[in-house]
């Protein structure tokens, strides 16, 4: 079977980089098929998230809420089916936020076992638990 | 954490196997008479005076800044009435990592991120609000410019707006940084000058020092930006000394000054004090020793003030948890502890809100208070050295610099400290280590209170991060609209010629950048000259 593939961007400009490496790193070990494509604006996630024909899109998040949410109707509005997950140092009322958009949100302390967890059930390779 | 059988092998970070005790046959017999060195005598592990923080106690020197440049100084000024001995200016990382004005395309489509991890500051006006009332001439002063490309702009304005003070700047005492660490490997921004510009830049902000500055730190190499990023104690010290050279052949390849005040000028550093407390004391203990061995091996540099190594700290941001945050007060007293037992001359304390945001006004003040609390109360100042003696202490040391001088041979036999840089090698190394540090938590051989054990749902100390305003951009916007149209355009447009015309040559930067903030040319501007002479980095690494 062809492996799913997931898009991977940071929607800041902020260039901590252990959180998604370590993430995209997992996934890859898990099976799937990583696009990083770093630091990108809301035109351009949407953008590479068609021409990859990726299956899940991933946000690293690590600035204002605003700017992620902009990102994720962006892309929700493009590709109506296409799931969403986030992580990184969200807080609190931001998870609420993204939660609220129908994304699974991994704040600092997540597991990666979860992460992977939540990958395949969002690419439809296992059900819901 | 308590390993399952007390037979089974306990490492230190730096992948030293750890004895369940220690006699003194354990000490290596390169260090046996080091040992007995007093605090004050070479190698200096034991720190350089022998009343320690009796005679000086460290600098409570805490990461500062967000929003409006008047927010930071509001913020600045109420760190320094809660008891900061020094103060740190945080620069908007969307702007000034990049060297953006608030109107580059990036920027705007992230406006709202603008502000939220420092304040914006496109041009002097703006350090001037910023430095409001702030005592530069008594305190000791951190300019920002952290990021290399970022330096001499900031370095330029925080000079500029003293000299309208009438300060003389000889006199200035305070530091940069332009950290490759950061820069390079563990904050990698968008777009960069190249490392090879960057080396230029700092050798030339090291030789404007040397001749106008002579009190300033003028690069400070930040260990810290390796370790949270995955390096580990050995590494860390190794890469730093990797990288401590770098400047320095190049300052004795220039032959301009003399190399002793170049290396008093790069014993400036700092490093990360994570939670292994015995371990990171070591580190501290031994950067000193390297520091003074590697002066007196590879450039037959004795001079004792020149072997003073001064070291700030600041404790692992990575090691504060997301969940039941009030923990993170514990851990960020037992890092600082970590510093004291280490004779750091500088410190900063995370906030308990940093895996949350930047830290709120009571996250700051509580970061003070632990290290009044340490100064004052607890005898950790009374003795200098303390640890000294110690068989497990002087092995631990020993060993440590043992494994991070192999760390920076290793780093030479592939062409030294930014070619390591440029290939990726030492990101590849960072990165190893983090995932294992995550394999050993997620397979549960570590723990984390809080996190993978322990856990309370019902927590009643919630928080919800720090936001601080939501103008900074729209009055940025407005300011660099006045300062364009308000300033003398012609000699904007001049100083902004000359500094292209010595970017392309090899005469020092720093001159024409003071006349470019003086005639107050903006920091988008100066990078559009970066961008045009020195191109791009080639990133090594997809982040």
């Amino acid at each position: 079977m062809k492996p799913k593939r997931i898009l991977m961007a940071k929607t800041g400009l902020d260039g901590h980089w252990r959180g998604p490496t370590i993430v995209a790193r997992a996934l890859r070990d898990a099976g799937f098929e990583v696009i990083m494509i770093g630091m990108a604006t809301t035109a351009e996630i949407v953008a590479a998230a068609i021409d990859e024909d990726v299956d899940l899109v991933g946000l690293n998040i690590g600035g204002h809420i605003d700017v992620a949410l902009r990102a994720v109707d962006a892309v929700q509005s493009a590709a109506p089916d296409m799931p969403i997950f986030a992580g990184g140092t969200i807080p609190p009322h931001a998870c609420k936020q993204l939660e609220a958009k129908g994304l699974e949100v991994f704040p600092p302390g997540s597991m990666l076992t979860d992460i992977v967890d939540s990958a395949n059930r969002l690419t439809g390779l296992s059900t819901a638990p | 954490m308590r390993p399952k059988d007390p037979q089974d092998t306990v490492q230190a970070c730096s992948d030293i196997p750890l004895k369940s005790y220690y006699t003194a046959e354990d000490i290596p017999a390169s260090h046996a008479e080091r040992v007995n060195v007093a605090p004050g005598e070479a190698p200096y592990h034991r720190g350089f005076h022998p009343s320690g923080y009796r005679s000086k106690p460290w600098r409570i020197f805490q990461l500062s800044g967000f929003g409006k440049p008047e927010d930071e100084n509001e913020r600045i000024k109420f760190l320094l009435k809660n008891g900061e001995t020094g103060f740190i200016m945080e620069h908007d990382r969307n702007t000034a990592d990049h060297c953006y004005n608030v109107d580059h395309p990036e920027v705007l489509a992230r406006r709202e991120d603008v502000g939220l991890t420092g304040a914006v500051m496109q041009s002097v006006r703006d350090t001037a609000i910023c430095l409001d009332g702030l005592p530069m001439d008594t305190s000791f002063g951190h300019a920002g410019g952290a990021v290399v490309q970022h330096a001499p702009f900031a370095l330029a304005a925080y000079w500029a707006v003293a000299k309208k003070r009438g300060y003389d700047l000889s006199t200035l005492a305070g530091t940069g940084q332009s950290d490759f660490n950061l820069t390079y490997l563990g904050c990698v921004t968008k777009q960069q000058i190249p490392t090879d510009a960057g080396l230029r830049f700092n050798g030339d902000i090291i030789e404007f020092c040397t001749e106008h500055l002579p009190r300033w730190v003028p690069v400070s190499i930040a260990g810290y930006n390796g370790a949270d990023t995955g390096l580990t104690p050995d590494q860390e010290l190794g890469s730093l000394f990797a990288n401590a050279v770098e400047y320095l052949d190049e300052i004795q390849l220039r032959g301009r000054i003399p190399l002793e005040v170049a290396a008093r000028g790069c014993g400036g550093v700092s490093f990360r004090a994570s939670i292994k407390i015995f371990e990171e004391a070591c580190k501290m203990r031994a950067a000193r020793l390297m520091w003074s061995d590697l002066l007196k091996e590879r450039y037959d540099i004795k001079d004792e003030r020149v072997a003073n190594l001064r070291i700030h700290c600041v404790t692992a941001g990575s090691k504060m948890a997301y969940q039941q945050p009030m923990n993170n007060l514990v851990r960020g007293a037992l890092m600082a502890v970590s510093a004291v037992l280490g004779g750091v001359q500088s410190l900063g304390v995370s906030g308990y809100d940093e895996a949350l945001s930047i830290p709120s006004e009571h996250a700051h003040q509580m970061s003070v208070r632990i290290q009044q609390i340490l100064m004052e109360e607890t005898g950790l100042t009374d003795v200098t050295d303390p640890l000294g003696g110690s068989y497990y202490v002087e092995t631990l040391t020993a060993q440590l610099v043992e494994k991070s001088w192999a760390f920076f041979e290793e780093i030479q036999t592939r062409g030294g400290y930014l070619a390591c840089l440029d290939s990726g090698w030492l990101h590849a190394k960072a990165e190893e280590n983090q995932h294992k540090e995550f394999m050993q938590t997620e397979s549960g051989a570590a723990n984390i209170v809080g996190v993978t054990m322990a856990h309370d749902d019902s927590s009643p100390f919630e928080i919800d991060g720090f936001i601080g305003t939501d103008d900074a951009f729209d009055v940025a916007l407005e300011r660099l609209k006045e300062v364009k149209r308000t300033r003398h355009e012609k000699g904007a447009m001049r100083a902004l010629k000359d500094l292209e015309r010595v970017c392309r040559g090899s005469d020092n930067i720093m001159p024409v950048m003071m006349d470019c903030l003086e005639a107050e040319a903006t920091l988008g501007e100066v990078g559009d000259v970066y961008r045009e002479v020195f191109g791009d980095w080639r990133t090594p690494i997809q982040c």
